[in-house]
């Protein structure tokens, strides 16, 4: 009896810690970073979109005490813009309100927590801007909201920084279609106003 | 006795007469014996002497007068889309280019800056090929700068584009011009003013279409940066469409003779000179030409804002954002006669001060809801006042029209022009100021436009007609400066007046004592005017 409420009181005890996140406004300086991530980019390394890869690695740092992790359930491992890529571009914006903030916007990938450390090869996509990166792991409880995280770069975000190229998003196909469809519509144009000068003139 | 259905062809700014949609009557058809009918002609409306239109039926497409109707204002329309069809794909284009919040800005600048000019060089076009060739002109040759699009990589590639896309809102021009040799006189109010009003709608319907066709596009398979490129290929080809419709289906006159058209440029000309001084000396232009530039401009400017904005502020999906943006711009369809209609039920009561002060109630209005706009931190709220100042803001255009055609006789054509030109040059300033730059959010820039058209909106209290008053101030006790006629023949000479040049406008100012409201049947006749045998 005793036992039963003893494990009651604990649960209410726990549950009420996630009731903030559970709520859904998690602010990133309440984030542990307890995680610790590399990428295989050297600093001020250049990738190209849609053809180069990287690899990203993670795991615990394990100076934290045992039972730190217990909570994590999912890592999300994100591409984030670096404060130079942010300037005079709004919608690239930090927040400390996790739901808005827009530093993250390319999910490299989702993993099932484990306490050894992975790692993950990742082909550029090839939606990414260009810009300069640096990779964050989010780790999700339960509720699915983040509890920690862990980044490649200081808190400063200047260090281990890597570019990337984007692609164009042009073809020579498209750019041939162009030029064909602008060219039918002046020589349509130009036909239409010389054949009906002609049948002006010899109506006359 | 000159027929008023005669005059203009050829006239400096008679490619404007009717833009205002205001002009003496709101009518969908015009009586005989008000005009004559013509009995001998064969067409499927009845017509007047010159063969142009009496009624204006809306859902027939009868050649030639309804069906020029038709493809004026679907050209138009599609010139508004291709011009705006960038805005709700920003989110897309601004990573692709790596563009910052100044380019954006300044290529949302360049679009609407272009046709500043290319209206000005648009009459003069319509008056020597034609409408029908003014427009194909202006549509097949701005259709290579909309596919142009797929060759842009940077922000100054990207600004260029804009800029020249922007030049076919000139279509504005051939499309009335073309509609006035179709429609009798006392209905081309309505006729252009639908036209106008339709036409503004493509800026709403782009903000649908592109998202949805770019959606598209990326289901099929194509890259994000390869598929907004694609996705300008469909407003190209609507540009090479009309084009080959307008050729093949239009024809310039009712009875479809281009050549009749020059020769009636016989008909004696206003001085352009003389015409321009007029208008630029009347201080009411200036005023309208700014409160223009803050009903039209800035509903232009936020045809180019909105769709990002909602996108950002709100974290919506891109078609969810363009369909709140599409609702803005179709809300013209409207919105726009509303004003109208509002202004002219103000005018029955009050006259000319009641049409001053619908206008600037309407204007104030819809700046007091994009100040609301700015500040709304839910979604619903934000869509909410985003309605309530569209309707404002676009009420406010047609209410503007409403006073135009009342500010001068003479110089009617080229007020209208450049109270049009007003407004492109007030969306590109507005677009400058607020929406160009990093130091506020595009929240505050909405903001402070809502209390820059408040405050611009001001100037409209000192408009004063002698005749009418203003809105603070009643009409002059002067026995001559009261009359309509001393007002609007003080647009000409007396050596002028000698050749009796000014028939016209001693016509008009009969006509217009309507706008003294109530007060018309108390009003006296004029001294040096004999009472006229009855109107045209």
């Amino acid at each position: 009896m005793a036992g039963l409420s003893g494990i009651l009181l604990a649960s209410l005890l726990i549950l009420s810690c996630f009731a903030e996140t559970s709520f859904g406004v998690v602010h990133f300086s309440s984030l542990k970073q307890t995680l610790t991530v590399t990428a295989s980019p050297k600093p001020g390394q250049v990738l190209k979109a849609g053809d180069d890869k990287f690899t990203v690695t993670w795991g615990l740092n394990n100076s934290f005490p045992a039972g730190t992790d217990s909570a994590y359930k999912t890592i999300k491992l994100r591409l984030c813009y670096a404060p130079v890529s942010q300037v005079e571009r709004a919608w690239r914006k930090t927040e400390d309100e996790l739901s808005k903030d827009k530093t993250c916007q390319f999910n490299i990938v989702t993993k099932p927590y484990s306490a050894s450390k992975q790692s993950f090869e990742w082909v550029v996509e090839r939606d990414v801007p260009l810009g300069t990166y640096f990779v964050r792991a989010y780790a999700y409880n339960a509720a699915n909201a983040e509890v920690a995280f862990g980044q490649t770069t200081d808190a400063g975000k200047t260090t281990n920084l890597f570019d990337i190229i984007a692609i164009t998003g042009r073809h020579a196909s498209l750019d041939i279609a162009s030029v064909c469809f602008s060219a039918f519509s002046v020589v349509a144009l130009i036909g239409f106003f010389w054949a009906e000068k002609r049948k002006g003139k010899s109506s006359k | 006795m000159a027929d008023r259905t005669t005059e203009g062809l050829g006239e400096p700014g008679s490619s404007m007469h009717g833009v205002t949609g205001r002009e003496q009557s709101f009518a969908f058809s015009v009586a005989s014996p008000m005009v004559p009918t013509d009995t001998t002609a064969k067409f499927d409306l009845p017509v007047d002497s010159e063969h142009k239109a009496k009624v204006f039926k809306l859902f027939s497409m009868a050649n030639p007068h309804m069906r020029t109707f038709h493809l004026s204002w679907i050209s138009f329309f599609t010139c508004f889309v291709s011009t705006f069809a960038a805005a709700p794909l920003v989110p897309i284009i601004r990573d692709n280019l790596n563009l910052t919040k100044v380019d954006i800005g300044n290529a949302g600048v360049a679009s609407v800056s272009g046709s500043i000019f290319s209206r000005l060089v648009m009459g003069a076009v319509c008056d020597l090929l034609g409408p029908r060739y003014g427009c194909a002109f202006l549509i097949m040759l701005s259709a290579p700068t909309v596919f142009c699009m797929s060759f842009v990589s940077s922000a100054g590639g990207y600004t260029a584009v804009r800029f020249m896309i922007g030049f076919s809102l000139a279509t504005f021009v051939s499309c009335q011009y073309w509609m006035s040799t179709m429609f009798n006189s006392k209905i081309i109010g309505l006729v252009n003013g639908t036209a106008a009003g339709w036409g503004n709608m493509g800026g709403g319907a782009t903000q649908l279409l592109m998202p949805v066709v770019y959606e598209v596009i990326r289901k099929a398979g194509a890259t994000p940066f390869t598929a907004w490129r694609i996705a300008f290929f469909i407003p190209g080809w609507l540009h090479i469409i009309m084009g080959i419709l307008v050729l093949t289906l239009g024809q310039d006159l009712p009875d479809g003779n281009l050549g009749a058209l020059q020769k009636k440029g016989d008909v004696a000309k206003d001085k352009f000179s003389k015409v321009l001084w007029y208008a630029i000396t009347n201080y009411r232009t200036w005023i309208f030409v700014l409160l223009y530039g803050y009903s039209m401009g800035v509903e232009l400017s936020t045809d180019n804002v909105i769709a990002e904005y909602f996108y950002d502020r709100f974290n919506l999906k891109l078609h969810t954002a363009g369909i709140i943006a599409a609702s803005f711009g179709m809300a013209n369809l409207l919105a726009r006669p509303f004003g109208g209609w509002a202004s002219d039920v103000a005018a029955r009561h009050f006259g000319m001060r009641g049409r001053l002060w619908t206008l600037w109630i309407l204007q104030t209005m819809g700046g007091a809801f994009c100040i609301w706009l700015g500040r709304a931190n839910t979604l619903p709220l934000a869509v909410f006042s985003m309605i309530l100042f569209s309707i404002g803001a676009q009420a406010a255009c047609g209410a503007t029209f409403g006073i135009i055609p009342f500010v001068s006789r003479r110089s009617l054509g080229i007020i209208s022009g450049l109270t049009g030109a007003g407004g492109n040059f007030g969306s590109g300033l507005t677009q400058l100021v607020f929406f160009s730059t990093s130091r506020f959010s595009t929240a505050t820039g909405l903001s402070l436009m809502g209390v820059m058209i408040c405050a611009c909106t001001l100037p409209v209290t000192l408009v004063h007609f002698p005749q009418w008053g203003s809105m603070f101030f009643p009409p002059s006790k002067d026995i001559v400066k009261s009359t309509e006629e001393s007002y609007y023949e003080a647009e000409w000479t007396e050596e002028e007046k000698s050749k009796n040049l000014h028939q016209n406008s001693i016509k008009f100012a009969e006509n217009s004592r309507s706008e003294r409201g109530r007060r018309v049947a108390s009003a006296p006749t004029p001294p040096n005017v004999t009472p006229s045998h009855g109107h045209v």
